[in-house]
């Protein structure tokens, strides 16, 4: 049996605005004091009316473009009806007619994933369950939420994995959402079906309540086994009424049936009457572009054209603030110089954390050009002492004496030194020349470790053989 | 003449000169609301204590200071009782007032009660009140109209000086002609919805309901702009009424042939006609429009659109919250739910709400065609005088049919005036309305001026 597994993923995403979508309360709630950052509007209080966020929307369309869609100029508000005891007016106020951004796509590893919609809503309240008890706290709700959702182009959990990676660090390189899945700010569902034998397809599976990165790919591979399995059993086939929404349990790791025939949920969606049609023109859209950074996939292609590795550009790019860091420094196309920052960065200086305003691009440039007479132990140290301290690098390699010598004349007398301190160790080595090492190292260390070692070999060597 | 028959203008310059203060105006009111309430039951909930206290401290500088206003239960009153006439909100005290009430109370005025309404404001008869019904104050077997019932019988029986209430499609209008008062609906959005129970959303328009023509409009200049609550309203300052008019020469008035259905009452159709007469000797043109569409198509496309927005906008009364639950809606709250679920439904959403949308744009621009030919429309408000008590009853659609001659003008989000012009032969009074193109309330207030100058109908007033 061939199977192919048919992945989408709908991720949310709460947006980092300092007010909610629809008034002016703060939108920050994690931890905070249950109901406490709410209003009429919010807690859908009688008469109470949803002014949109014009921020939000903005930034709905900046992570529409930086997903590579098209924007729609001309886009309205709907109301999705249902109940749902958190749900404070029983509708969400979202788009499904009109999406401020369509068609758009990521490539992961060459494989293109089509990014069908990013659409604007809010959030809705939180159910806290206590023993017997619900408690309503309605902080989250009316908190903007942009929905992401992907073409059905993903095809297994190690790439669901990765699209999510993709999307997190494009949200948080253009800064419209921290992304933080554990605390719930982007939040991802995937659905999931089989194409057996190339030619049938198993019931399509939503499933919930996913809350991490891993249980993202645990549920997928689960739920590719246990459709599989099940379609062994009954062989049973997509239609357009047996799709089924399926929970996902992490403790037991595996997912549970929720709500059966969710083709015929029906949201009675219809324009929302309190907001007018939304509006941006071509001019407000090219300056929403415009504020877009250069975005991760550009800067891997830099590095990449600077001679860097794949590791070292995906390594290089992972974080927007620590690339920064890295144009600081290297500002050109140069290799070599580039492989020797990039080695820094995410060599000595990653262990410490670095800050964009302390550093200083000609230090990285004084000890390039030096590099040849300093030991790359002694590079390392320097550029953690120069970056904590401000120093020049060339000041404190001086002071500590960390050049190497590379002076043949003054390395032959302290060779001679060691030789004739030596006697048996030349002994051993006229025996066995690979115990040169003996030697090597009293040469090292007569010379305070300033001694280029290549040199000090040749140089033993050459007075050895005599 | 008591205190408490004075019209808005007289009652501040009363107070002004000293001749009595806000204590003895108030209490006029509530006087008469004592003595009236037994028969009429203009109001849900009367504010008799707090009216008081406040009379006490009234502040006469501001432009509403020390008047006794009454207002529709569906406007939110901080604290206040607050039930839009159903019993689902029986015990509900508002969070906040209404950007209207805010606006209402910063300028002095000083609310004696909530009126009555129908429930939810579902009705032209405030029969659907879980309140009981309002009576109409020329004759209290009468209906006074509705939604805004208790607000246009409140006025017409003096039990407040000033009110306040909303219009989705003739809740000012229709009950300001059956009850012979003054309501002014502004252009949707020129009044912030926020704050006022929501009905039908897209056309949902708080206005006043007064005793002349210029309260109405002091009115609507403290009710009327900008509001960063509802991103509806229209984006411009306050109102404020033009000058006066010396005569209507030059203006073209135009009278829908379409708007005298058949079924019109005889004296209905006469006193307009009686005002055509009086509008063009005062110098207007009046111009015949033979083709304006038909209102029954305003029926249908109000009908759809306010059910499917009532059913969205009534679901948050879920019984989790406000104390009752939703075996507490009435009736007709009920059937309206039910019909505007349906017709957002899948499979009914296109043939149900998106072909009224389409018509309603037709009727918009309907409106757009006539309004090259002619300033403002005239017509009668409502195809009858007030109807005997339990009229209503049994017929879903009463309120469609007394209010298919204000619906095209709701639906299009225009401007719009209900003032007295005439009685039939029971001494019930009829209505004239006037209609301009979006945001002319400014011609609106002109013309229903001078009419209103040159005529004595608002001076009549109901023997109680």
């Amino acid at each position: 049996m061939k199977i192919t597994p048919i992945i989408g993923l709908e991720v949310h995403v709460e947006l980092a605005t300092k007010s909610k979508m629809f008034c002016g309360c703060d939108a920050s709630h994690f931890h905070a004091e249950p109901n406490t950052h709410t209003c009429p509007v919010c807690l859908g209080l009688p008469g109470a009316l949803p002014v949109p966020n014009k921020v939000a929307c903005e930034w709905c369309i900046k992570l529409g473009l930086a997903l590579g869609c098209s924007i729609n100029q001309e886009t309205f508000f709907e109301r999705k009806n249902y109940f749902y005891p958190d749900l404070a007016k029983s509708y969400q106020i979202t788009q499904l007619q009109k999406p401020f951004a369509i068609n758009g796509k990521i490539t992961i590893n060459g494989h293109e994933i089509r990014i069908n919609r990013a659409h604007m809503e809010e959030d809705t309240g939180k159910s806290v369950h206590v023993n017997d008890s619900t408690l309503l706290d309605f902080n989250r709700s009316g908190v903007p939420l942009v929905e992401i959702v992907s073409g059905p182009d993903i095809k297994s959990a190690e790439e669901a994995k990765e699209y999510l990676n993709k999307i997190q660090q494009i949200i948080r390189y253009i800064g419209v959402s921290d992304a933080d899945i554990e605390k719930g700010s982007m939040r991802c569902e995937p659905t999931v079906n089989l194409c057996i034998d190339d030619q049938y397809y198993t019931p399509l599976a939503e499933i919930k309540n996913v809350a991490s990165l891993t249980g993202v790919m645990n549920a997928i591979n689960y739920e590719i086994k246990r459709q599989s399995e099940q379609f062994e059993i009954d062989h049973q086939e997509k239609n357009s009424t047996n799709k089924t929404t399926r929970g996902w349990n992490a403790e037991k790791s595996e997912t549970f049936l929720q709500r059966e025939k969710e083709g015929s949920a029906d949201y009675r969606y219809f324009p929302e009457p309190d907001i007018p049609p939304i509006i941006f023109t071509p001019e407000q859209i090219e300056a929403i572009k415009a504020t877009l950074p250069e975005l991760p996939d550009d800067k891997i292609n830099k590095y990449k054209s600077y001679g860097l590795s794949d590791y070292d550009a995906n390594q290089l790019a992972d974080d927007k603030s620590f690339s920064e860091i890295f144009d600081k420094i290297v500002t050109q196309n140069d290799p070599g110089y580039a492989k020797f920052v990039t080695n820094l960065l995410i060599g000595p200086l990653k262990t410490i954390s670095i800050e964009i305003e302390k550093i200083n691009p000609e230090y990285f440039k004084k000890l390039f050009d030096k590099k040849s007479e300093l030991s790359s132990t002694a590079i390392k140290d320097i550029i953690l002492e120069s970056y904590q301290t401000n120093q020049d690098p060339i000041a404190i390699a001086t002071q500590k004496n960390l050049f190497q010598v590379s002076d043949t004349g003054a390395l032959e007398k302290i060779a001679q030194q060691v030789i004739d301190a030596n006697p048996k160790a030349v002994a051993d080595y006229q025996k066995n020349p690979l115990s040169i090492g003996f030697l090597l190292g009293q040469v090292m260390r007569a010379s305070g470790g300033s001694a280029n070692p290549q040199l000090a070999k040749e140089v033993l060597e050459k007075l050895l053989s005599i | 003449m008591n205190l408490n028959q004075l019209t808005l203008a007289q009652a501040k310059e009363g107070l002004a000169q000293k001749k009595f203060s806000s204590s003895e105006l108030v209490s006029a009111c509530l006087d008469q609301i004592k003595k009236t309430e037994p028969q009429l039951n203009s109001f849900v909930t009367v504010f008799e204590k707090e009216a008081l206290d406040q009379a006490k401290n009234a502040d006469l500088s501001k432009p509403l200071g020390g008047i006794p206003l009454a207002v529709k239960d569906n406007f939110l009153t901080q604290g206040q009782r607050t039930t839009a006439s159903s019993k689902v909100l029986d015990q509900y005290l508002a969070h906040y007032d209404a950007t209207t009430i805010e606006r209402l109370k910063s300028a002095g005025a000083i609310i004696i009660g909530k009126t009555n309404m129908d429930a939810w404001a579902h009705g032209s008869s405030t029969e659907t009140s879980d309140y009981g019904s309002t009576k109409n104050p020329w004759n209290i077997n009468h209906l006074p109209g509705g939604s805004s019932g208790g607000s246009a019988a409140a006025i017409a029986a003096d039990q407040a000086i000033i009110s306040v209430g909303s219009e989705t499609a003739g809740s000012i209008r229709q009950p300001a002609s059956w009850c012979g008062v003054v309501g002014f609906k502004p252009s949707y959005g020129r009044v912030s919805r926020y704050g006022v129970i929501a009905m039908k959303s897209s056309t949902d328009s708080p206005g006043p309901i007064c005793k002349t023509v210029d309260d109405a409009a002091t009115l609507l200049e403290i009710m009327s702009g900008a509001d960063h609550h509802d991103a509806t309203s229209i984006s411009e300052a306050s109102w404020v009424r033009p000058v006066k008019l010396a005569s209507l020469q030059g203006l073209k008035i135009g009278l829908p042939l379409s708007y005298f259905p058949p079924q019109i009452q005889p004296e209905v159709k006469s006193s307009i006609l009686a005002a055509v007469e009086t509008l063009k000797k005062l110098g207007a043109e009046i111009i015949e429009l033979p083709d304006v569409l038909d209102p029954k198509y305003s029926i249908a496309v109000y009908t759809i659109l306010q059910r499917s927005e009532v059913s969205s906008n009534l679901a948050r009364f879920d019984g989790i919250r406000y104390g009752h639950d939703r075996s507490f809606f009435g009736q007709e709250a009920k059937r309206r739910i039910m019909l505007g679920t349906y017709s957002l439904s899948s499979g009914y959403y296109d043939a149900y709400y998106t072909k009224a949308q389409k018509v309603r744009t037709l009727i918009c621009q309907d409106f757009d065609r006539q309004f090259q030919k002619v300033d403002a429309i005239i017509g009668p408000v409502s195809p009858s005088t007030a109807l005997p008590i339990g009229a209503s009853e049994g017929q879903a659609m009463f309120g469609e049919i007394q209010d298919m001659l204000v619906e095209p003008s709701s639906i299009a989000g225009l401007p719009g005036i209900s003032i007295p012009c005439g009685f039939d032969q029971n001494n019930l009074p009829v209505g004239l309305q006037i209609i301009t193109p979006q945001k002319r309330e400014d011609l609106v207030y002109q013309i229903a001026k001078l009419f209103e100058d040159n005529t004595e109908y608002h001076l009549q007033r109901p023997k109680l």
